[in-house]
């Protein structure tokens, strides 16, 4: 029924992912509630804002890369998940 | 919130500053029906009439264009399809949006904003290529070619809109209206749909109002999970193209007749819209 | 349930304090006018910062999530399947990893389709926003002319997208229409939308201009609708200018109804297809191919569902970061 999905395994383990991150980010915020604060993005912002800006930007990082340069896309990945790293600490 | 001002001293204090301002308002009015008069006046006129030379004023008048939509079971059951599935999709969309427009009005809870925002995405995707993952799920959950199955793809981009215009309503309804109606022993649900529905019935008129509009004017979706049964008006409209080439007359009646249901629903809610609403912060 | 909400109030308090700080300043007045001391505040009780945590409200908002998930969840997750494959059929398709992603960000007419679309999204806004509060502020408060003016003013709004096309596509024709007639043999200028790309251009933004402001008028007319009483009473004592009264009463009170029209506004701008398909089909040459068309000529047309899909989702973030920036500058600064 659901063949048309057209599944492949890299795909699926990326939605599996985000599912665990979302599953991990709900009990994190049951165990200790997120606090909203500012950081180097001058807006206020709770983990979670954080964690979809910071993603966000993973993605437009990757888009940008894979726009301009023919360098490998795993040091584009490496790129990303600094800049969300970072936007998820100090944003 | 709500409107708790005098409508006539606001009125008096804008008209003190724009004198002109109804005179500018009233000629805007009126470059905005032009295109609408202009169909409407191709939508009484013969073809060749319409296509041959350009005429301010129509010379022969013919009722034959509404009488071909009206005798047409094509054209006259896709037009009852387009108001079936526009109004379940507004109710619909009303009853899931209403518990959640108060919560998020209510409450903080895990995820709130991120949640808001993810509805609003929703609206955001290109429909292109999501029409065949679209027509794939509909055709397996066997909502296909139903109106049920219109009106649940419209939430989509319904409820989100739903949730938002709600929700500004409610925020200014007092919390200790809530409160005091818990103390009186009212159980929650009983308490929503006694008295807090009724406090916010002008948000509800406006959302049915945009709901009602959004669905209404959508085609692409509309026409990829129909075939038959569920034909919007609109899909039917873009198939006149026949031999004789696009048989524009028809195709201007048939678009007069789509404008009366929303003008009527737009009727039914003016009070509302005219009371105003400001749509606090989310 | 309104017993154990009172109970987790204290959590949020220490974050929300700057914003109850900062809400005050978001109803200030400015000197010119200085009114702010003399205001009532409205809104009892409708401010975040007072709000209590109950994760339990997810109960409330659950349908909306299954409703809405239903629709968008797995359309997405198939849509992202495509965009890494060559796809020939269900069973026969092949792994590409992010080969259309690089084909499509690198390819020209994409990128020109891109500046355009940008382009047009930014004159809608800069446009329709300002027209539309203009005409709010000039529409009848009161007597018979509201519900003919608010009747009047909705019913571009009712029409279904593709009639908009065919009546502008009928109405700017320089022979048998009446906007283009106008042009042509009253104005004097030579104006034909199917050969001139500038005309096209501008049949094209007319048509979203009269077919979309409405929207802004009847947000912005409610939004001021809304505006309690004392503010003008206040306004009036302190004899402010009409401007002065606009820009720090109206103007301020705007900004909810405003939040949504320019969202609202810039995602169906940035995403138009059936309007411009109908009247110019994306021409003449590709003077009017906005993303949306390009994108469908190549699932539609052509049936690429792999580059397809790369594109769309490229498309969608750009909507959903350019969204999200107005979001977030619309509802968080200036409080």
């Amino acid at each position: 029924m659901l063949e048309w999905m057209v599944w492949t395994p890299p795909t699926a383990l990326v939605f599996v992912g985000l599912g665990l991150l979302l599953a991990g980010m709900a009990v994190w915020a049951k165990i200790s509630p997120p606090v909203a604060r500012r950081g180097f993005l001058r807006i206020e912002t709770d983990r979670g804002d954080r964690l979809y800006i910071g993603l966000i930007s993973a993605a437009v990082v990757l888009t940008v890369w894979i726009a301009v340069t023919d360098l490998s896309m795993w040091l584009a990945l490496g790129c990303a998940l600094l800049v969300a790293l970072v936007i998820g600490i100090w944003g | 919130m709500p409107a708790k001002a005098s409508p006539v001293a606001v009125a008096a204090g804008i008209r003190r500053q724009l004198p002109w301002a109804r005179t500018v308002f009233w000629l805007y009015a009126a470059t905005l029906m032009l295109p609408l008069l202009w169909m409407f006046g191709m939508s009484i006129r013969p073809n060749e009439d319409i296509l041959g030379s350009f005429a301010l004023i129509p010379q022969r008048v013919t009722f034959e264009n509404y009488q071909t939509f009206f005798t047409d079971p094509v054209w006259y059951s896709s037009y009852l399809n387009s108001i079936i599935y526009t109004s379940m999709n507004a109710v619909l969309s009303l009853i899931v949006a209403l518990p959640a427009a108060y919560a998020f009005s209510r409450f903080r809870f895990a995820g709130d904003r991120f949640l808001f925002f993810w509805l609003l995405t929703n609206r955001m995707a290109p429909p292109a290529v999501f029409l065949l993952p679209f027509f794939q799920i509909y055709q397996s959950v066997g909502l296909f070619d139903t109106h049920l199955g219109v009106a649940i793809a419209h939430m989509l981009f319904n409820v989100p809109l739903a949730v938002w215009i709600l929700e500004g309503f409610m925020s200014g309804i007092p919390r200790e209206i809530d409160e005091t109606a818990a103390i009186d022993g009212y159980s929650l649900p009983r308490f929503f749909v006694r008295i807090f529905l009724p406090m916010i019935r002008s948000g509800i008129g406006v959302t049915l109002f945009f709901c009602f509009m959004f669905s209404w004017v959508e085609l692409l979706i509309a026409r990829t999970i129909t075939s038959v049964d569920a034909k919007p008006i609109a899909a039917t409209m873009t198939r006149t193209v026949s031999a004789a080439g696009v048989d524009w007359g028809l195709l201007a009646a048939a678009g007069v007749l789509t404008i009366i249901p929303g003008a009527i629903v737009i009727w039914f809610v003016r009070n509302y819209v005219a009371k105003g609403f400001a749509l606090g912060r989310v | 349930m309104t017993g154990e909400r009172l109970n987790d109030v204290s959590g949020d308090v220490s974050g929300e304090v700057s914003t109850a700080g900062a809400v005050v300043a978001g109803d200030r007045v400015e000197p010119e006018a200085p009114v702010g001391a003399a205001l009532p505040r409205d809104e009892p009780g409708g401010q975040a910062d007072t709000k209590p945590r109950n994760n339990r409200a997810w109960f409330l908002v659950l349908p909306v999530v299954v409703s809405v998930a239903f629709t968008a969840v797995i359309p997405l997750m198939t849509v992202v399947n495509f965009s890494v494959q060559d796809i020939f059929s269900p069973t026969d398709r092949i792994f590409v990893g992010l080969d259309w992603f690089r084909s499509v960000s690198r390819d020209p007419e994409v990128r020109a389709a891109f500046v355009r679309t940008l382009l047009f999204s930014a004159q809608v806004l800069l446009l329709e926003i300002p027209l539309g509060v203009a005409i709010a502020v000039s529409m009848p408060r009161h007597g018979l002319g509201v519900p003919v003016a608010l009747v009047l003013v909705a019913l571009p709004l009712l029409i279904p997208w593709n009639v908009v096309g065919t009546i502008w596509q009928i109405f700017a024709r320089g022979d048998i229409g009446l906007g283009g007639w106008t042009i042509n043999n009253v104005l004097g200028v030579n104006f034909n939308y199917t050969l001139d790309s500038t005309d096209a251009w501008i049949t094209v933004l007319i048509m979203d201009v009269w077919h979309w402001t409405p929207l802004v008028a009847l947000l912005a007319y409610a939004g001021l609708r809304s505006i309690p009483e004392p503010y003008f009473q206040a306004a009036q004592i302190d004899a402010a200018s009409g401007w002065a009264t606009f820009r720090h009463i109206q103007l301020p009170r705007l900004r909810g109804v405003l939040t949504i029209a320019i969202l609202l506004r810039f995602m169906d701008s940035f995403m138009i297809y059936t309007e411009p398909f109908v009247v110019t089909g994306g021409g003449p040459g590709n003077a009017t191919s906005f993303l949306s068309i390009l994108l469908s000529k190549i699932a539609v047309g052509q049936f690429d569902l792999g580059p397809a899909g790369a594109f769309s989702l490229l498309y969608f973030l750009t909507v959903q970061i350019v969204s999200y920036v107005f979001f977030t500058v619309l509802t968080r600064t200036g409080r």
